[in-house]
């Protein structure tokens, strides 16, 4: 007998399906993300000292909004190409003055609205030097923040230069000041608010698991879109290689940095559930030369302080196989201190290929040569050796060291090496206690930051390097007086004249993420920062091809 | 001739002891050797293209990470490895045996004093003490790292001695030698040691791998040997990273630690059977 | 006997407070301090510096700074966790469970099936079971934890997919879901990390236990006894073994503090939420407060373990006499 209609309960059901409300079928989308730092203070204005790293800044990003964002150039001078977040527009009124208008749509996790009144709190708290010291420095050229009305913030600098709008949007997020603003600065940090942070981002807080996790869920009426990821977790994992195998079990949906060696790499992208993707890292490695006496530093350094041996030093090496041999095709060799993060890189120029015989000549005219045949150049009786400092702690470095102490040793250059532990490496390098020192630095997308450790008077320029022209030249760039890219180059290419340090290599992060997620976007000033603009797809089964 | 003296050729005759000390002599062997036909551990001929290489004819044990031949590094690390595994477990052994024997026997203010020290000792990390002896010296020689770890690693032992002696030391023979009007240094090397020596044995044994390893993790600190000087426990501490793509960086190593530990375990189960003929 | 017992807690209370004062003294004199370890990624103006230096207390003289943290002790605070900006008592609370159930299962094999192979070992002295058990705990032993642990946590983990490579629980399940699943996340979680702990441990029971049970089984009691008609399993485990465990005890008594430090290496390749990495990253960020926090728990242990050993002796063995 044919069925003509299905029996009458059968259509009930039907039609109650039919009117349910879509989420109810649709099962929760996630992502565990794994990091290797573990935040325990997203906060903003409370990330300070210890608490100044990466894991935090990442997920204070999903729960608190900026003013504005970079746009995709990562350029920070100027007004233009900066994203409009929880500041819908803003204008300028003069050369020091900005005004911003807050989006009415924006709100708190509990409801209550974004005011004028939060932007002006959190600045207050962030140019407080008690409470905030490396926030004040930051924001130091902030003069004045007021309200005008419950959706409009000035913002008054001390003086014209091009940074202005960065600095009004990039280091402060704005706080819920009706739930902050009676504590007192010094006893937010073990208050309940950290507890259960409130924000106003696309994510809100669930819970935090001690040493394991943080779970976010979608803030369904964030104003600017509903995020795609309904459930978000971050697991930390300090040891790389048990991120790298949770990630490989299918326990992690995405990693950030496959970390070094090579062969890592290989096999996440040999995995098939998983996605590479390739970030610019704000990371710099340099040989810097130490131009004062070790234990000494009124004297100058008996072999470094002649700018043509550094020059020599840096034509000795072969830079291009040490990037290639420890990092593969994710890494370059930089141009002057400049990562792929600072926009100032792009067409500042090329780093100078290996010259053995130019490297040569040029000791040889300084009056090194071997005159004792025992490899090792020397002049005067004094051998041509130095010690290269480094941390163990850095797997790149040490494997780098072990080939630059071999490049160095064919030209005649007899290079010791001294790896310590992190903490004891610090304390040598600040005391000035090195020959080369192999310097890893983080760099943040402003260029400013240069000025901290490549001029005379640079708080961390312990190489002692001095060169007044680069000193004019970033005093000018910095406010904005001419053609600021042109005056950025001029600035790296007089450095890579002066050979304080051979700059090795910057490497390229490789992210690994899982292939059902779509729109995948991973910003290199903060990599998760767009995650709430990404989709899932069905979780796809270990053998479709991806998408 | 002593009870040791004894002891020892005992062992030497013992077919296990033979094994354990060839295995030992020949690995020294090699080590000494190997300059004159073994490629240099510290060239890197290829780090782009050579690195990493599988066990072949031509690099036996395959290449390391940086290019580098492994069998070559292999043997020159067990100069380091062996030389510091052995003098610092000795070391530690007797310190151990000492401090044991002296606080189980001697007892009232001598235990008191001692095992109390012995408390502290345990109580604070190695870590911190090592880091001070970097903060005083710039170079660590490896005779000075033989001395750390041999002095900062007996301090389970001469609690596990002690108990021994705690043990022993009501037993009728010590009774009787005691009473028989015998000295105490004679009791305590003639009778007791001999009986103790069980747990000093075991520790010498386990003490052999653990020391190899510990000086890896100094290594990796700053103190001990510096790259490019190959030692067992570095090599395996760098392979840690290739372990599952380049396996045969940590294997190696691991065996020729597992060979070392094998050996010394024979040799001491050898010795035990010497000194305590009793135990057949 | 108490008279005994008030004395050695005393001592015990003395050794504790040395210990510490020494460690306290080593920990600010050895290189670095955690400012400046602060500044070895990002550069820090002199001003962040100094604010810095004045809210963890470094700019103290050391003199001050002990007596600051003598006397939080006392109140039973141990002050504030330098990285995470914590109270230290909360960061030890909460790492303590996981650290207590890895550690806890560990000790726990090690003294049943270690003891019980190795006495075994030692009736079937030079038997081919004897040979190949010593073997291979030898294997497992000379083996770097962390290479066992790798291995495992890849095949079991990655290849196979049949456990967990990493973590205590799985993040996805929730606050929300019933007890008995949540135990048996936990309890896969728990497996590898401690197979790994146990197999390179397990060589250490075994060897001590077997080296005391040969000692004991050669002596003219045990011949008596079994002239006598004993049975051999009483032989074994009532005459013989109750001298052998000695050196157990004092293994029992020199492992319990690895209960609160642990390995930092399975940990840290199992990211497993314990002590001892907490303690390990405390140490190389010096972070002074977080370090003398976990070493007031594990020296209180080990000072206290100490103590219950030698009371142990003296139950086992009527004829030992302490001082």
């Amino acid at each position: 007998m044919i069925r003509s209609a299905p029996p009458p309960p059968a259509l009930l059901l039907l039609a109650l399906l039919a009117a349910a409300p879509a989420s109810a079928q649709r099962p929760a989308s996630s992502i565990v993300i794994v990091t290797g730092g573990e935040p325990s203070m997203p906060v903003p204005t409370l990330m300070e000292g210890p608490q100044n790293q990466v894991a935090n800044f990442e997920v204070a990003d999903h729960l608190f909004l900026r003013l504005a964002n970079l746009g995709p150039g990562l350029v920070t001078a100027g007004d233009r190409g900066f994203v409009p977040m929880l500041a819908r527009s803003w204008s300028r009124r003069d050369s020091v003055t900005l005004v911003f208008e807050l989006d009415p749509r924006a709100h708190w996790h509990d409801g209550a609205p974004v005011t004028a009144r939060d932007v002006l709190f959190a600045f207050a708290r962030a140019r407080d030097a008690a409470i905030a010291p490396k926030l004040a420095t930051l924001t130091q050229h902030i003069a004045k923040v007021e309200a005008d009305g419950d959706h409009r913030v000035i913002i008054r600098f001390t003086h014209p230069y091009a940074e202005q709008l960065y600095d009004a949007t990039w280091h402060v997020a704005p706080l819920p000041a009706h739930l902050l603003a009676q504590l007192p600065p010094d006893q937010v940090a073990g208050s309940p608010f950290l507890e259960r942070p409130i924000g106003d981002g696309p994510y809100r807080w669930v819970r935090r698991v001690p040493g394991e996790f943080i779970e976010l869920a979608a803030d369904t009426t964030f104003f600017l879109g509903r995020p795609g990821i309904d459930r978000v977790i971050i697991r930390s994992a300090a040891d790389p290689d048990a991120r790298l195998n949770l990630l490989l079990s299918g326990q992690a949906d995405a990693m950030d940095n496959v970390p070094p060696p090579l062969s890592n790499l290989q096999r996440v992208a040999a995995d098939p559930d998983v996605r590479l993707v390739r970030v610019p890292s704000p990371t710099l490695g340099f040989l810097l030369f130490n131009q004062r006496a070790r234990r000494d530093s009124t004297r100058p350094h008996p072999i470094l302080a002649d700018a043509d041996v550094r020059r020599a030093l840096v034509l000795a090496l072969d830079r291009q196989v040490l990037v290639q041999a420890v990092l593969g095709e994710y890494g370059e060799v930089p141009f002057g201190p400049a990562s792929p993060v600072l926009w100032i890189r792009h067409g500042a120029g090329a780093p100078l290929r290996q010259d053995r015989s130019a490297a040569t000549r040029l000791l040889a005219a300084r009056g090194w040569a071997d005159h004792d045949g025992d490899g090792v150049l020397d002049r005067n009786g004094v051998p041509l050796a130095l010690s290269l400092s480094y941390p163990g702690s850095s797997a790149i470095r040490r494997a780098m060291a072990q080939l630059i102490q071999e490049q160095y040793r064919q030209l005649g250059v007899r290079v010791d090496l001294a790896q310590f532990e992190f903490p004891v490496y610090l304390e040598r390098r600040d005391a000035g206690d090195f020959d080369i020192d192999f310097s890893s630095t983080t760099q943040d997308p402003s260029p400013s930051g240069l000025t901290q450790s490549w001029t005379c008077a640079g708080g961390t320029n312990r190489a002692h390097y001095c060169d007044t022209a680069v000193d004019s030249l970033i005093t000018r760039a910095i406010a904005g007086q001419g053609d600021t890219r042109t005056l950025w180059r001029q600035v790296l290419q007089r450095i890579e004249q002066g050979a304080p340090a051979a700059f090795i290599y910057a490497p390229t992060y490789v992210y690994a993420v899982n292939r059902r997620y779509r729109d995948v976007t991973i910003r290199p000033e903060s990599s998760w920062i767009s995650l709430w603009r990404w989709s899932v797809g069905p979780v796809a089964s270990p053998q479709t091809a991806g998408y | 001739m002593s009870p040791f003296g004894a002891a020892i050729r005992a062992a030497a005759r013992d077919t296990r002891g033979r094994a354990g000390l060839t295995f030992l002599s020949l690995l020294l062997l090699l080590a000494l050797l190997a300059p004159a036909v073994l490629p240099d551990p510290a060239a890197q001929p290829d780090p782009l293209g050579a690195s990493n290489l599988p066990p072949s004819l031509l690099h036996p044990f395959g290449t390391d990470p940086l290019s580098r031949d492994l069998l070559s590094r292999v043997v020159t690390g067990a100069r380091v490895s062996l030389a510091v595994a052995f003098l610092a477990v000795a070391l530690s052994i007797t310190l151990g045996a000492l401090v044991g024997v002296a606080a189980g026997y001697l007892g009232d203010t001598v235990d008191t004093a001692l095992m109390r020290l012995v408390d502290g000792a345990l109580a604070i990390p190695r870590l911190f003490l090592l880091l001070l002896v970097l903060a005083v010296w710039e170079r660590v020689p490896v005779l000075m790292l033989v001395v750390f770890i041999g002095t900062t690693g007996w301090f389970g032992t001469s609690r596990l001695v002690r108990a021994e002696v705690l043990r022993i030391r009501e037993e009728s023979f010590i009774r009787a030698a005691e009473a028989l009007g015998a000295r105490r240094r004679r009791i305590i090397f003639r009778h007791l040691l001999p009986n103790a020596v069980g747990p000093l044995l075991v520790a010498a044994t386990l003490g052999v791998g653990d020391v190899i390893l510990v000086e890896a993790g100094l290594s990796f600190l700053g103190l001990g040997v510096q790259p490019p000087t190959p030692s067992w426990g570095g090599m395996i501490l760098d392979a840690k990273s290739v372990l599952v793509t380049a396996p045969w960086n940590a294997i190696f190593p691991g065996l020729a630690i597992l060979g070392t530990v094998l050996s010394a375990n024979l040799v001491s189960d050898a010795l035990r059977d010497a000194v305590d003929p009793g135990s057949a | 006997m108490g008279l005994w017992l008030a004395r050695r807690a005393v001592q015990a209370i003395i050794t504790f407070v040395i210990a510490l004062t020494l460690l306290f003294v080593l920990m600010r004199l050895a290189p670095g301090d955690p400012v400046q370890r602060l500044e070895g990624e990002r550069p820090m103006s002199p001003q962040e510096i100094a604010r810095l230096r004045q809210r963890f207390g470094v700019d103290q003289p050391i003199g001050r700074q002990y007596r600051l943290f003598l006397g939080g002790v006392a109140r039973g605070d141990l002050g504030t966790s330098i990285e995470y900006n914590r109270p230290v008592t909360a960061l030890l609370r909460e790492r303590l469970p996981a650290t207590i159930l890895l550690g806890g299962t560990v000790i726990l094999v090690n003294f049943t099936l270690g003891m019980w192979l190795g006495v075994r070992q030692a009736q079937r002295r030079g038997s081919a079971e004897d040979r190949l058990l010593t073997a291979v705990s030898l294997a497992g032993h000379a083996m770097p934890s962390f290479w066992l642990a790798l291995i495992l946590a890849w095949l079991v983990g990655v290849r196979l997919r049949w456990l967990p490579s990493a973590g205590l629980s799985d993040p996805l399940l929730g606050a929300a879901a019933p007890i008995a699943v949540r135990a048996l996340d936990v309890a896969a979680h728990l497996v590898l990390p401690a197979l790994t702990l146990i197999l390179v441990t397990l060589a250490g029971t075994m060897r001590f236990q077997r080296g005391a049970m040969l000692e004991v089984l050669r002596l003219p009691y045990i011949v008596t006894a079994r002239a006598k008609g004993v049975t051999e399993v009483l032989v074994t485990w009532r005459h013989a073994w109750r001298n052998a465990v000695f050196p157990m005890v004092t293994l029992l008594g020199l492992w319990l503090p690895l209960l609160v430090t642990g390995s930092v290496f399975v940990e840290a390749v199992f990211a497993w939420p314990g002590l001892g990495s907490l303690a390990a990253a405390a140490a190389g960020n010096r972070d002074y407060p977080l370090l003398m926090g976990v070493a007031i728990l594990s020296g209180g242990l080990l000072v206290g373990s100490s103590l219950l050993a030698d009371l142990a002796y003296a139950a086992l063995d009527p004829r030992v006499r302490l001082s």
